[in-house]
């Protein structure tokens, strides 16, 4: 990843005609880096996305590639290309013509074309699948071809809407890992788009956490894991246990929580149940602030016995005033 | 599986019959009794191919069949175009117009087929509608259409047009958006997305609607009745001139198994593209 600004979206806003929509949109992309925007469904992610690749018009503000402006350009005309969650093959063509496509378009010479394609179909572990129909793979299949495609057309930006969801868990993150492994290699820019906070965790050099058409912050996974600046972001990504007060609210992740036997914590509690995840366990205490989770390692877990009586402290936790939670 | 007894083969025939007879009295008997009937000749003296021969040399039946095919050509050819392009605008275009005639625009399916041919009538015979505007401008307007193959293909038209809409539209209502996206998003132009994507993505339903409105259209008899010529007239008339003015049932017999042959021709072309499923189709 290079400090080259690849993509810039200046103050861009895009509302529909009821309004919703995405407002003052900030944001600049690295070369080479991925970036993922992510969000619940509806707050605006597929928005900004569209209006890159040039499917929408956006109101007012400018997206830049490469310093130039692209705005106005139609998505026949843009240097980006994007992935859809799904139908995104040509069902009427087989892989190699879907791959052909852009290709002849672009008016490359057939044996180039021929060299391109096969070479992309080997990147992607898909040699051999030249002649089948986009209804003859597995849905995994389609989106590596779909992936490829927009490769090959070496865009200066790749668009990725949501390209796994429609996928069972194991593909998912498989498919995770190789879109890492290519977008490294090939040092492509990359804007992502999930829903899925693991999936923005494990994929993204930084994460745009969106809720209801903007920008609640803008870090590396660790930056918004460690350090949510708000408490919609807290409880967006990851577990944490949120304690009402007064005047603020305290956030808190399982693993920074203490649990002893006797008083020594400041918050009394009971065990109220120890649930086995693996190499740590989760465990829940009942206390006046509601149910806190604490996650210890598996040694420690038949320590604890549902009713007993603890105390908890914490190790590390997040303070957020009252008054910005309104949002 | 338990071996039938004779007495549910009984029970299983006994409930047929009604139906089969039915249909055999009134569908296969009249056919073949037709078909028999084409083949008589003349001088009663068995089987011969002389009305066939009439219909295929005499200058009047030719003539009456290839006016037939030319309406009909240029009604399956002006309404399939006229609705691919309705159609077109149906699914491309997100207003209120569109909307509006989204909505509207099957309802001239609804109006009995008479009642609209009148309808018609009022507004394009030369004194007409049409002729009463333009002589308010001082101008005097006369349309043509009654009485020749005119009047009759935009009567055609007016009919066909909701239908093969309707067919398209469900058609182009199925290409998912994604496609059309994914295709420019690589660089397609707008004529490229329609030849390479949208096009080849309806032919198939492009060609059932042709092959409706092709065997609807020879077999028309209301629409050329009420406003076609006196001669040359279509298929449909002229069958019924045959039969009900000069009784001459061999004649109409021959020219009914004709129109049969002439809308098999497109009922193959639709069975066939029915059947052939290209690869990409098998689900
Ligand atoms: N074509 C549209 N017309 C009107 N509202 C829309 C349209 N597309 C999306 N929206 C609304 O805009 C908001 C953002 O949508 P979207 O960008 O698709 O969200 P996401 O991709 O994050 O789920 C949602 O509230 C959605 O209902
Ligand atoms: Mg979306």
């Amino acid at each position: 990843m290079g400090e080259k600004i690849k993509l810039e979206i200046r103050n861009m806003t895009k509302l529909y005609k009821n309004n919703d929509g995405v407002r003052n949109i900030n944001l600049k992309v690295k070369e080479g880096e991925l970036i993922t925007l992510l969000g619940p469904s509806g707050c605006g992610k597929t928005t900004i996305l569209r209006t890159i690749g040039g499917f929408l018009k956006c109101d007012s503000g400018s997206i830049l590639i490469d310093r130039k402006p692209i705005e106005h350009l139609p998505p026949e005309k843009r240097p980006t290309s994007i992935v859809f969650q799904n139908y995104n093959l040509w069902p009427h063509m087989t892989v190699y013509e879907n791959m052909a496509f852009g290709l002849k378009l672009r008016k490359i010479p057939k044996a180039e074309r021929h060299r391109q394609i096969m070479e992309m179909l080997d990147l992607v572990k898909m040699t051999g699948m030249e002649k089948k129909y986009p209804n003859q793979m597995s849905g995994g299949q389609q989106q590596r071809i779909a992936i490829a495609r927009s490769l090959l057309l070496k865009p200066e930006v790749l668009l990725l809407d949501e390209p796994f969801s429609a996928l069972d868990a194991k593909i998912r993150s498989q498919m995770r890992e190789e879109l890492r492994k290519f977008q490294i290699d090939l040092n492509i820019t990359v804007v992502f788009v999930t829903h899925d906070q693991e999936e923005a965790m494990a994929l993204s050099d930084r994460i745009v956490v969106m809720n209801k058409g903007t920008f609640e912050q803008i870090g590396t996974p660790a930056d918004v894991y460690n350090n949510p600046v708000n408490k919609y972001v807290a409880g967006f990504i990851g577990d944490m246990n949120f304690i009402e007060l007064a005047d603020k609210t305290i956030a808190v992740r399982p693993e920074n929580v203490l649990i002893h036997r006797g008083t020594r914590g400041g918050i009394k509690g009971k065990i109220r149940a120890t649930m086995v995840l693996g190499h740590y366990s989760e465990v829940t205490v009942d206390t006046k602030h509601g149910i806190i989770k604490a996650f210890v390692s598996c040694e420690n877990s038949n320590i604890f016995h549902p009713g007993e009586s603890v105390s908890l402290s914490f190790t590390k936790f997040h303070e957020y005033d009252k008054k910005d939670l309104a949002s | 599986m338990e071996k039938r007894t004779w007495k549910t083969n009984l029970f299983i025939a006994a409930m047929i019959a009604p139906s089969l007879i039915l249909t055999m009295g009134i569908i296969i008997y009249p056919i073949i009794n037709t078909i028999v009937t084409s083949f008589r000749s003349s001088d009663g003296s068995g089987f011969s191919l002389e009305y066939y021969k009439f219909i295929f040399t005499d200058k009047i039946a030719v003539n009456n069949i290839t006016y037939t095919m030319g309406i009909v050509i240029v009604t399956v050819m002006g309404s399939i175009v006229i609705s691919y392009l309705l159609a077109l605008y149906l699914r491309f275009t997100d207003s209120k117009i569109s909307k509006f005639i989204g909505t509207m625009y099957l309802l001239p399916r609804f109006i009995p087929q008479l009642v609209a041919v009148y309808a018609m009538i009022t507004v394009i015979r030369d004194t007409g509608l049409l002729n009463r505007i333009s002589r308010l401008f001082g101008k005097d307007f006369r349309p043509g259409l009654m009485y020749n193959a005119k009047g009759i293909t935009l009567m055609n038209l007016w009919f066909n047009i909701p239908f093969a809409t309707m067919i398209i539209v469900a058609s182009l209502s199925a290409i998912p958006d994604s496609v059309i996206e994914s295709a420019r998003d690589v660089g397609a132009k707008k004529l490229n997305v329609f030849f390479k994507m949208i096009l080849p993505l309806s032919f198939k339903d492009v060609m059932i609607a042709m092959t409706f409105v092709f065997m609807s259209n020879v077999s028309a008899f209301t629409t050329p009745y009420v406003i076609g010529g006196n001669n040359p007239i279509m298929l449909g008339v002229y069958l019924r001139k045959q039969f009900s003015e000069y009784a001459n049932y061999e004649l109409a017999a021959a020219l009914s198994v004709v129109m049969f042959l002439f809308s098999s021709v497109s009922a193959v072309i639709y069975i066939y593209t029915n059947l052939k499923e290209k690869e990409w189709e098998k689900v």
